[in-house]
C-alpha cells in the first residue's frame, strides 16, 4: 500500500515538474512578447529603424523646415549619441519630402536659403554648393549628386524617419 | 574632418577644400576637490560642442587632437608650445586657425597666440541629456558655426 502510494506520488511529482517546466518555458517566451506589446519605450522604436522626429504632419508646409533628433549609434567600438537632422516640406505634388542635409561634396550641413543670393535653394556654406528645392545639385557648384532622402512613414499624425537613401536607391515616386 | 584614419585619408585627397583648423584647448587638474566635477563637466560639454561643430562644417574644417595642459600652469610657456603646434599645422595649406576653449585665462594671452581664440563662457553644471541642454547647445553651435563662416 505504502509502496503504491509512493509510486503514484512519484508519477505526480514528475508530472508536476514537467508541466511546471513547460509552463516556465512558455512564460519565458511570453514575457518578452508581452513587453513588446505593452512597454511604451519599445513600442516607439518597434517600427524597425524609424524614429519619431517630433514633427506633426499637419505642421509640414511647403517651406522646408529643419528637424533635429538624436539616435544611439553603435559604430564598431563606440556607442554614441549621434545628432541627425533633415529638411522636411511638402512638394508641388503635396508629397512629404525629407532631405538629408549632408552635402554630397564633402559632407557639410546645408541650409534652406542659407545664402541671400540664392533664394529658393539649399546652400552649403563650406564651398558654396547649391541644390534646387527638389534636391538636384546645381550644375557648376561642387556637389556632383542630388541630396539624399530619408525613408519615411506616418503614424498617429507624426512623421517618422528612417534610413537615408540616395536618389537612385530611393523608390521612384509614382508619377501622377 | 575628425582626427581619424578615414578622415585623414579623405583630407589628403581633398586638401584644397579643407582650409580651417579647430584646435581645442583643454585644461586638466586633479588638485582641487571642489573644482574637479565642474572642470570634468566642462570638458564633456566642450567635446560635445566640438562634435557638433565638426558635423556641421566637416567638409572644410579639421578638428585636431585636444591640446591638454595643467590648469595651474604658466600660460606664457604654454603659448610657446601652442604656437609650435600651429607652426606644425601650417606646414599644410591651412588658412584659418581657431583655438576653442572654456578657459577664460587665455583671453589675456590672445595677442601672442597665432590663431583666433574662441572663448566660450562655460556651462557650470546641468544634465547633458536634457532637452533644454540640447536646445542650448544647438543654439550655441549655430552661432559658433556662423562665426567661423564669417572668416571664410
Ligand atoms: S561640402 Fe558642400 S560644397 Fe563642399
Amino acid at each position: 500500500m505504502s509502496e503504491e502510494k509512493q509510486q503514484v506520488s512519484r508519477r505526480t511529482f514528475l508530472n508536476y515538474t514537467l508541466t511546471g517546466l513547460g509552463g516556465f518555458m512558455a512564460a519565458g517566451m511570453l514575457v518578452p512578447m508581452l513587453r513588446m506589446a505593452v512597454d511604451p519605450v519599445l513600442q516607439t522604436s518597434g517600427g524597425g529603424d524609424f524614429t519619431n522626429v517630433g514633427l506633426a504632419v499637419d505642421d509640414i508646409t511647403t517651406e522646408p523646415q529643419r528637424v533635429d533628433w538624436k539616435i544611439d549609434q553603435v559604430d564598431g567600438w563606440y556607442e554614441s549619441e549621434v545628432s541627425k537632422s533633415a529638411w522636411v516640406f511638402k512638394n508641388d505634388k503635396n508629397e512629404i519630402v525629407a532631405f538629408s542635409p549632408v552635402c554630397k561634396h564633402l559632407g557639410c550641413v546645408v541650409s534652406w536659403e542659407g545664402n541671400e543670393d540664392y533664394p529658393n535653394e539649399f546652400f552649403c556654406p563650406c564651398h558654396n554648393g547649391r541644390y534646387y528645392k527638389d534636391g538636384t545639385n546645381v550644375p557648376h557648384t561642387p556637389p556632383l549628386a542630388p541630396l539624399d532622402e530619408y525613408d519615411q512613414k506616418i503614424e498617429n499624425g507624426m512623421l517618422f524617419l528612417g534610413k537615408v537613401r540616395t536618389r537612385e536607391e530611393a523608390k521612384p515616386r509614382e508619377e501622377a | 574632418m575628425k582626427w581619424n584614419k578615414e578622415n585623414l585619408k579623405q583630407y589628403v585627397q581633398a586638401k584644397e577644400y579643407v582650409d580651417t583648423i579647430v584646435l581645442p584647448l583643454m585644461p586638466f587638474h586633479l588638485s582641487q576637490n571642489a573644482e574637479l566635477e565642474k572642470s570634468a563637466f566642462q570638458r564633456e560639454v566642450l567635446s560635445i560642442f566640438l562634435t557638433e561643430i565638426e558635423q556641421e562644417l566637416t567638409g572644410r574644417i579639421m578638428l585636431t587632437p585636444d591640446y591638454n595642459y595643467l590648469k595651474s600652469t604658466d600660460k606664457t610657456t604654454e603659448v610657446e608650445r601652442i604656437n609650435a603646434w600651429i607652426e606644425e599645422i601650417t606646414t599644410q595649406p591651412f588658412e584659418h586657425i581657431f583655438l576653442i576653449t572654456f578657459d577664460s585665462t587665455w583671453k589675456k594671452h590672445e595677442e601672442s597666440l597665432n590663431g583666433h581664440l574662441l572663448w566660450l563662457p562655460g556651462i557650470q553644471s546641468g544634465d547633458l541629456h536634457s532637452k533644454e541642454m540640447h536646445t542650448f547647445i544647438h543654439g550655441q553651435v549655430e552661432q559658433i558655426s556662423e562665426l567661423i563662416q564669417s572668416y571664410w
